[in-house]
């Protein structure tokens, strides 16, 4: 692994700031314009934002050229998410010149869920490769200017790689070897899946021990109950605490839409304070904010970390 | 085995409107074992089709005798020459092997150009038993086996993943994709643990290679086995299942 930096993601990083990323999520729409908007809202506060490839298995626009867009129309530098689900090996290196030939600097490599739990179930799922192998390639790309197959890459793109974890995992000895495996093959930089409890977090910690690559814990603060209650029911390996839930719950029942949106900062505020006093904590290097469509709850989150 | 399931009856008869002489094949392999292709299976099939007005040759293969293997059913074809230069379609209740190789044995060495339907959906190589099977092999060509402590992450794993576990495991280790079935790759950790192998479970495989598995893949061996010979010959060793252990599930 080289020290070269790329981007304005991994300086930050190596520097030792305390960095926060946050999410965006292209839509099943022939533009990008929402999440450009929220790109502009995120600008500042953020250092880089993740750009969703199919999440949950929902084919939306692609996340490469949504990264591009954004990137072109805002500034704000993209973590440009690559899934194997939907791409062979092939068309997995194709993306990733593509990716640096458009200027891309970050990309986290996933397995992504399986397309069985998406909008189009009857599609062949593809996971020619896996996030283990999908790292090493691209480090190969990038570090050896060579493919899996050892072929030559004239002038190989200049980017990161990073990985995600499941610190909830039930069985958290055979998932923490896998993130110690990705770390192996070169994953640079690690996010999270979301994480609730305290305790989750410290465990995962512990078993992980010191590892040289910077951790990015994922949280989710949910700008509506039903993106909470969507996020418990449908993504898989998250379970949303459950009196978190009826708090975001009891917020639909307030009519002025003022007053709703306050109460809904205030439920996320007081939840997530405890949780990000304690993260200061712990060995993380930055934290995750996956708060989709949410961008004016970032602020005061950050507040908490200050 | 491949394990085997009837095709809904309306299916079946739409592939055979309009076709009025209909010879049903069984198989005596996999699909007598799965009941889709044995005696029983073709006597219910000619009756469902009798009552539908068609005229029905049955072909009952024995146990043993497996549709796919020409050695051993080109015979039961012969027999029924007659049979089948009448008939309108020849429906197989047998794995989708059963119906191509014993339509190319028709066309190509019995001269007869007719039209061949399947009665059965093939599941997949599937082991276990008595009564639950489970698809834990694909044939891939290339066996992952000696790297994942014997569970095959090809088949095993609801992505095929050489390098699991992926992020979406349950909160009781059973797959992101159908919670009846563990995940495998939290199995084969389990397992590597026990070995006292887990060294290997963090080292990377590299990606599966499924040049491989070029379909159609072709196949051969020096000479073909005698069937009868080879039975009769193990004869003695059948004895063994006398002292078949009563398995339950
Ligand atoms: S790796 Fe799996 S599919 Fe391939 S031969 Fe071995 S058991 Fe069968
Ligand atoms: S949960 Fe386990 S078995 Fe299911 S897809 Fe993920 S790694 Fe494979």
């Amino acid at each position: 692994m080289g020290d070269e930096v790329y981007s304005d993601l991994m300086r930050d990083l190596k520097e030792g700031k305390y960095v926060f990323t946050g999410e965006l999520e292209p839509e099943k729409a022939g533009d990008v314009h929402e999440p450009i908007e929220m790109a502009r809202d995120l600008k500042g506060l953020v250092v880089a934002c993740n750009v969703t490839d199919n999440p949950q298995s929902f084919a939306y626009v692609n996340s490469m050229a949504a990264s591009y867009l954004i990137q072109k129309e805002t500034g704000m530098e993209c973590i440009y998410q690559l899934r194997c689900a939907d791409r062979n090996r092939m068309a997995l290196l194709s993306d990733v010149l593509g990716a640096g030939a458009l200027g891309l600097k970050n990309i986290l490599a996933l397995t992504g869920d399986h397309v069985s739990l998406g909008d189009t179930p009857d599609a062949k799922p593809v996971y020619d490769l896996d996030s283990t192998t999908l790292i090493a390639m691209i480090r190969k790309v990038v570090d050896e200017g060579k493919d899996l197959g050892g072929n030559e890459i004239h002038n190989p793109p200049k980017l990161h790689v990073g990985g995600a974890a499941a610190p909830g995992a039930a069985n958290l000895k055979a998932e923490v070897a896998k993130v110690k495996r990705k770390i192996k093959v070169g994953a640079e930089f690690i996010q999270t899946q979301v994480v609730y409890y305290t305790d989750v977090l410290d465990r995962f910690f512990k078993e992980l021990g010191k590892v040289d690559v910077p951790v990015l814990v994922g949280i989710f603060p949910a700008r509506t109950f039903g993106q909470a209650d969507f996020f418990d029911k449908y993504v898989a390996g998250v379970d949303v605490p459950p009196d978190y839930l009826e708090n975001m719950k009891k917020t639909k029942e307030i009519k002025d839409k003022e007053k709703r949106k306050e109460e809904v900062d205030r439920v996320n505020v007081e939840f997530f304070t405890e949780f990000l006093e304690h993260l200061k904590g712990t060995p993380a290097a930055g934290c995750h904010m996956m708060a989709v469509g949410y961008p004016r709850i970032i602020a005061p989150l950050k507040k908490v970390m200050e | 085995m491949i394990a085997q399931e009837q095709k809904p009856m309306e299916e079946i008869l739409g592939y055979l409107e309009g076709k009025q002489k209909i010879v049903v094949m069984g198989c005596g392999g996999c699909a007598t074992f799965y009941y889709t292709g044995d005696k029983k299976a073709v006597n219910e099939m000619a009756e469902k089709l009798t009552k539908e007005g068609k005229a029905v040759t049955k072909i009952i293969l024995p146990l043993g005798i497996s549709a796919c293997e020409i050695d051993m059913s080109a015979a039961f074809l012969e027999k029924n020459r007659k049979a089948i230069e009448n008939c309108d379609a020849v429906l197989m209740q047998s794995c989708g092997d059963g119906v191509q190789v014993v339509n190319e044995y028709i066309e190509n060495k019995m001269g007869l150009v007719k039209a061949i339907y399947p009665a059965n959906d093939a599941l997949g190589l599937v082991g276990g038993g008595p009564t639950k099977f489970k698809e834990t092999c694909q044939s891939c060509g290339m066996c992952e086996l000696g790297k994942t402590a014997g569970i095959c992450p090809l088949t095993s794993c609801g992505k095929g993943l050489m390098n699991g576990p992926c992020g979406g495991v349950r909160a009781d280790n059973k797959c992101e994709i159908d919670p009846d079935k563990d995940c495998a790759w939290v199995k084969i950790y389990e397992r590597m643990e026990k070995l006292g192998e887990l060294d290997k479970f963090i080292e990377m495989r590299d990606p599966h290679e499924w040049s491989k598995m070029k379909r159609p893949r072709l196949f051969e061996i020096e000479k073909p086995l005698s069937p009868v010979r080879a039975m009769l010959g193990s004869l003695p060793a059948y004895l063994t299942l006398l002292r078949k252990p009563k398995l339950e599930e």
